[in-house]
């Protein structure tokens, strides 16, 4: 998991937290079979894969290979939002807009709203969260994905920060 | 805008509360419109807008008009800003946190709102009001439910119940500080009060009693944290209505804590509702060092706060107060009677519930109580249907039109029986 180090302040400046999930459902053959790099990326744990994008609200987005992005919340993110209680994410087939709600995280903190990375449809939703949120706090890259869509506007994910623009991103709110 | 105009805006009843001088009303409009015009401004809407004072208090003296210099002094002395709602609808009341958290600038500034409700039950954002609540007993007294969009769990409103909503910028949110204030000014007004917060945020009196409890939402910019304060509150009512609407219910929505809870008033009893309010206010300004005095406001003005009423109706609506419950799943043994015999049965009943609508539903009738064609054409007619006893009792009439004689008084009763599920 990346960005362990990055802070230990827990602070209230965030926008969305998403619960993350573990995923042990097993990866569909397609999948494995086109993402060999997908699994030594995870097996590395001290680095963020170099395809996730970040958003300001602490969301990251991957870009799969057959273009479909999969969303979740950066470390950061869910270290602030505490425990998660409950997930509370969108029925597939939903159109998103950049920036719309789509869902909210319950945490002993808060119900934190999640605000869309990017313009797209609703694909996938990860249903182990419904009985597993806490999922999220344990694993936010790996298997706490909340949900896959498709990019309508590919623009919009080169607008978004890469791992290092996201990790000056996270020292500058702190400070 | 001319004097006139100014004083024609204000034509509203004096709040009994409102003792201010007529420019702290004025510069107290100012401050509210000017924060209105910058978030008008931005979101590019219409001029007008910033030109509604949406102050309701009115003065008999002349209105003089607003100088710069007034509004930069108010701000920058104020780091905070009161508000008191003059609704008491649950839902206006709702959308008007969602309205200033949506439209208020609260960078700088935080705003404490004021408000309560005639009866109602308010149920967190993913919670299940059918474990919540009893929604047949509300029905017959006529307590709405209300879904609020921050998270936490089932409480009940009246006019003994204060509610408080802090708005602040996410970076500046601190419920531990936010009660204080309460308990702060509660020990003030009635000093050796014992009152104490707990790491839940709700707030004990004598260590004992639930007197408060707490929710929040954060959202793009700011958040919000609201929480109760029991004052004197129908508590017979209360627990009359905090139970479950029918038993079986499988859900992994955040169920409630239930707590045993007591009103101030009747730990104080000298302790009146206005001296409340006006300590916690004191309390507020000294903890975030301002000077406000309260504003009251009704969110009833469409022309105020724009949107709210839509905001309110999408609140009201069944698609966001049912159809948000989480999964659910009802598993429940049901016991049959026949009108016309001490014949007895039993089956046992499976729904599933998903956006409050009917997934599937299965009964395990005896053959020889009801043919399985009956009972199957039952649990058809009401998968895809609401989770609702009108609809569902709805879908069940038309088919009892089609039986008749000792079949239709089984069927009716198996009937009676699934829709008294439902609450």
């Amino acid at each position: 998991m990346a960005a362990c180090g990055l802070f230990r302040s827990l602070s209230s400046n965030f926008s969305t937290v998403l619960p993350l999930l573990t995923r042990t459902a097993p990866l569909s053959p397609l999948r494995l079979a086109s993402k060999p790099y997908f699994r030594r990326t995870l097996a590395s744990s001290s680095r963020l894969s170099a395809a996730l994008k970040f958003t300001d609200k602490h969301e990251w987005i991957r870009v799969e290979d057959d273009g479909i992005g999969t969303v979740g919340i950066s470390n950061f993110a869910q270290e602030a939002l505490g425990d998660v209680v409950y997930c509370g994410l969108p029925e597939v087939g939903t159109q998103l807009a950049q920036q719309d709600e789509f869902g909210a995280l319950e945490s002993v903190k808060a119900a934190s709203e999640l605000y869309s990375p990017l313009t797209g449809e609703v694909v996938e939703v990860n249903t182990l969260l419904a009985d597993n949120p806490g999922l999220v706090n344990k694993s936010c890259y790996k298997d706490g994905w909340l949900m896959k869509m498709t990019i309508a506007k590919p623009a919009e994910l080169d607008a978004l920060m890469d791992e290092a623009a996201y990790e000056r991103y996270i020292r500058s709110i702190e400070d | 805008m001319s004097a006139l105009s100014v004083c024609s805006s204000l034509q509203a009843p004096l709040g009994p509360q409102l003792e201010q001088t007529q420019h702290g009303v004025f510069l107290l409009g100012a401050l509210l419109r000017l924060l209105l015009g910058r978030i008008m401004r931005r979101s590019g809407h219409l001029v007008s807008c910033e030109r509604k004072l949406f102050v309701v208090g009115v003065s008999s003296s002349p209105v003089r008009p607003v100088v710069g210099s007034d509004v930069s002094n108010m701000r920058s002395s104020s780091s905070g800003l009161i508000l008191r709602s003059r609704s008491t609808d649950v839902y206006q009341n709702l959308a008007l946190e969602d309205w200033i958290d949506a439209n208020v600038d609260l960078q700088q500034r935080g705003v404490l709102l004021l408000w309560r409700n005639r009866p109602a039950v308010v149920i967190g954002r993913h919670q299940n009001p059918w474990t919540e609540c009893d929604l047949r007993a509300m029905r017959r007294v006529g307590i709405p439910l209300a879904r609020r969009r921050s998270g936490g769990g089932t409480v009940f409103h009246d006019l003994g119940n204060l509610n408080l909503t802090f708005f602040t910028s996410k970076k500046a949110y601190d419920r531990k500080r936010n009660l204080k204030v309460i308990t702060e000014a509660l020990r003030r007004v009635r000093p050796g009060l014992d009152v104490q917060a707990t790491d839940r945020f709700d707030i004990l009196l004598n260590g004992h009693y639930k007197i408060s409890g707490t929710a929040s939402r954060l959202s793009r910019k700011s958040s919000y944290h609201h929480c109760t304060l029991l004052h004197s509150a129908d508590r017979s009512a209360l627990s009359a209505v905090l139970r479950p609407s029918c038993p079986g219910i499988h859900s992994n929505a955040t169920p409630s804590v239930p707590s045993p809870v007591a009103n101030l008033l009747d730990h104080a009893p000298t302790l009146q509702w206005e001296e409340l309010l006006d300590g916690l206010e004191q309390q507020y300004n000294t903890e975030f060092g301002c000077s406000s005095a309260s504003t009251l406001i009704d969110p009833a003005d469409e022309s105020a706060f724009p949107g709210l009423s839509r905001t309110a109706a999408e609140l009201r609506s069944w698609d966001w107060t049912f159809g948000k419950t989480p999964k659910f799943s009802v598993q429940t043994l049901l016991d049959l009677t026949d009108g016309r015999s001490s014949a007895r049965s039993s089956t046992r009943l499976h729904m599933e519930v998903k956006n409050g609508l009917i997934e599937s539903c299965e009964l395990d009738v005896p053959e020889d109580w009801l043919p399985r064609p009956l009972s199957a054409e039952l649990t058809n007619s009401l998968v895809g249907e609401r989770f609702c006893p009108h609809r569902a009792a709805a879908a069940a009439a038309a088919l009892l039109r089609t039986e008749s004689g000792e079949l239709q008084s089984r069927l009716h009763n198996l009937c009676d029986a699934v829709v008294s599920v439902m609450g």
